[in-house]
């Protein structure tokens, strides 16, 4: 006999099949659910399965804080400025990428990924040392310009993939009735590839939002944005407020992601991998 | 695209020296893509460049924090006092061990779990695999940060998790503030990118192949190792330089899940550059991950260049 005969028993194989998604399941989820049940308990001692106690109070210490609402604010004025800058800087590239030959364009794309492989945060010490030479570090535009770094890539790929995808026969048609090169861009090409930017806009901006390795590295102590304020909440707070501060955090991009799973994973695909 | 000879045509006989629409193009297309180039090197080349100078001993007068870390070795022509130094400290010489062996576990678990699961979709229809391939997704969505503190709160010492294997009477030693923590939390990290791109490469499997070693015959694992595997070799290697690379050089899950001493590399830059206040030796480790991480990617492209060839 085989030594692989349960495989040609389909209630073996089932059964194969549901081991592997529940150990991945619990893999994965059960350390979230954990973070998730934490952020409504207020005692939860070894080795109770569930909280004794439940309680919101410590929402409202995170919601009254400072430093949180401190960290809040440069969050939301730091991601959405890095998004537009991404966006003015990369958007042009993009459909140069797509459209148009000249030469570099191979060294140029392979440069570009070669960035995102760069070992990110030896990138961000030997910024740092940059940085104080330029008076960058613990200023506004410092974190925008090393939030900028993650943004790139994404910001060139899938508008470009984008601009791919429109069918240049529309193009075509659109000169043919009379139509200058840049009127059909306004009116075909860009009202076309908008939701590839759109989507690239929306990961730029987590991608900032998220990013907490180069800003802790730059902003502190001063430019503290609200993944970087986990460190030490993770580290100095009672196990709720770390938590809270979690449930918080990932809202954006929940919402977010889940809007552009499909678009996302072509993107992130082809970008290789994302930066930690 | 159909105009374009008329449009051409009598501007070259209006401007007899006019650029071409070729050369145009190409000008268009430099110019458009100078800002992310020049971001590019203002951001990655110079600060990878003045880092590597700076571990030499090649320090800029002006620069404050260059000139006034403690340690300074300074020197008008290059030197390797400052490499020389750490891997003379066995305190530098721990950490680069736990690194490397938390990166090697890393890559390896990463590559056979991830191959396991990709194999399991590719292989099998139903609701089953169906949840699997949002399931593993999911670390793809949680900022690092979130993540490490997740584990955390799962694996710590009197954790949910030891919770549950004490109602069953099993002990529990925690691997958090250890080094299985850490590979358990780089695992954890790398999964979404290492199951897509190997899916993607089981998926370009010609299905004819395997159905053809089928009808002659052979069992499941003959097919995975001596078609599948064979076929599907670039994907695992992407994988592994990139998990390599990753891990290596990450800072966030040794931060807050690793021990605290040794250190992984990236703990031991931001410790030598903040704590420390050296900012030399912590720029001389950011080298050695670039020059890690480039020997990896050699790595790569030496062996897909290979299996190109015998392919």
């Amino acid at each position: 006999m085989r030594l692989t005969w349960f495989l040609d028993v389909a209630e073996f194989r089932k059964a194969i099949g549901l081991i592997l998604v529940l150990a991945l399941g619990a893999f994965l989820l059960l350390p979230l659910a954990t973070l998730l049940i934490w952020a409504f308990a207020d005692v939860w001692r070894y080795p109770s399965l569930l909280p004794q106690q439940y309680s919101l109070r410590w929402w409202n210490w995170v919601f009254t804080n400072g430093d949180v609402g401190k960290a809040v604010f440069y969050s939301f004025t730091t991601a959405p400025v890095v998004t537009l800058i991404s966006a003015i800087v990369c958007l042009p590239a993009a459909y140069a990428f797509s459209r148009l030959k000249f030469p570099g364009r191979q060294v140029f794309f392979i440069g570009l990924l070669a960035t995102n492989a760069f070992p990110k945060f030896g990138l961000y010490i030997s910024i740092a040392t940059l940085f104080f030479e330029l008076n960058l570090i613990n200023t506004f535009w410092g974190v925008v310009l090393i939030q900028l770094i993650n943004t790139l890539v994404v910001m060139i790929w899938i508008p470009a993939a984008g601009f791919d995808a429109v069918a240049r026969e529309l193009e075509e048609a659109a000169r043919d009735a009379g139509a200058g090169p840049l009127r059909v861009f306004w009116r075909i090409t860009l009202p076309l590839a908008m939701p590839g930017i759109i989507v690239a806009g929306i990961l730029a901006f987590l991608a900032a939002l998220d990013e907490a390795q180069g800003t802790l590295i730059v902003g502190s102590p001063r430019i503290i944005t609200m993944p970087v304020l986990m460190y030490s909440l993770v580290s100095n707070y009672p196990e709720p407020v770390g938590a809270i501060f979690s449930v918080l955090l990932s809202l954006p991009s929940l919402v977010l992601l889940l809007f552009a799973r499909r678009f996302l994973l072509a993107g992130y695909l082809a970008a290789g991998f994302r930066g930690r | 695209m159909v105009r374009e000879g008329r449009r051409y045509a009598p501007a070259q006989q209006l401007r007899p020296f006019a650029f071409s629409e070729g050369a145009k193009e190409a000008a268009l297309g430099l110019v458009l893509t100078l800002p992310p180039m020049i971001m590019l090197v203002l951001l990655v080349v110079v600060p990878a460049v003045e880092a590597l100078l700076f571990s030499l001993g090649l320090v800029p007068k002006d620069n404050v924090v260059f000139s006034t870390g403690l340690h300074l070795v300074s020197s008008p022509t290059p030197t390797l006092k400052v490499y020389r130094d750490l891997f003379a400290s066995h305190f530098f010489v721990d950490d680069l061990v736990l690194t490397f062996s938390v990166t090697f576990a890393t890559v390896a678990l990463t590559v056979v779990i991830s191959y396991v699961l990709a194999l399991y979709v590719r292989f099998s229809s139903g609701t089953l695999p169906e949840i699997m391939r949002s399931l593993y997704l999911i670390p793809m969505f949680v900022p690092v940060v979130i993540a490490s503190y997740a584990l955390i709160t799962f694996y710590v010492d009197h954790g949910l998790l030891q919770s549950l294997l004490v109602q069953v009477g099993l002990g529990y030693g925690s691997p958090i503030y250890a080094q299985s923590g850490v590979i358990l939390g780089e695992v954890w990290t790398q999964i979404p990118f290492a199951v897509l791109m190997i899916g993607s490469g089981l998926d370009g499997l010609p299905q004819e192949l395997v159905e053809a070693a089928q009808d002659v015959g052979a069992g499941f694992f003959s097919i995975i190792w001596r078609i599948v595997f064979p076929l599907n070799l670039v994907p695992v290697l992407i994988v592994a330089t990139f998990s390599f690379i990753g891990v290596m050089g990450s800072f966030t899950v040794p931060y807050l899940i690793g021990p605290n001493a040794p250190q992984m590399l990236g703990v031991a830059m931001n410790a030598y550059f903040g704590t420390y206040q050296q900012p030399q030796p912590a720029v001389a480790i950011a080298v050695l991950t670039f020059v890690f991480a480039s020997v990896a990617g050699a790595i790569y492209v030496w062996a897909t260049s290979r299996s190109g060839r015998v392919a």
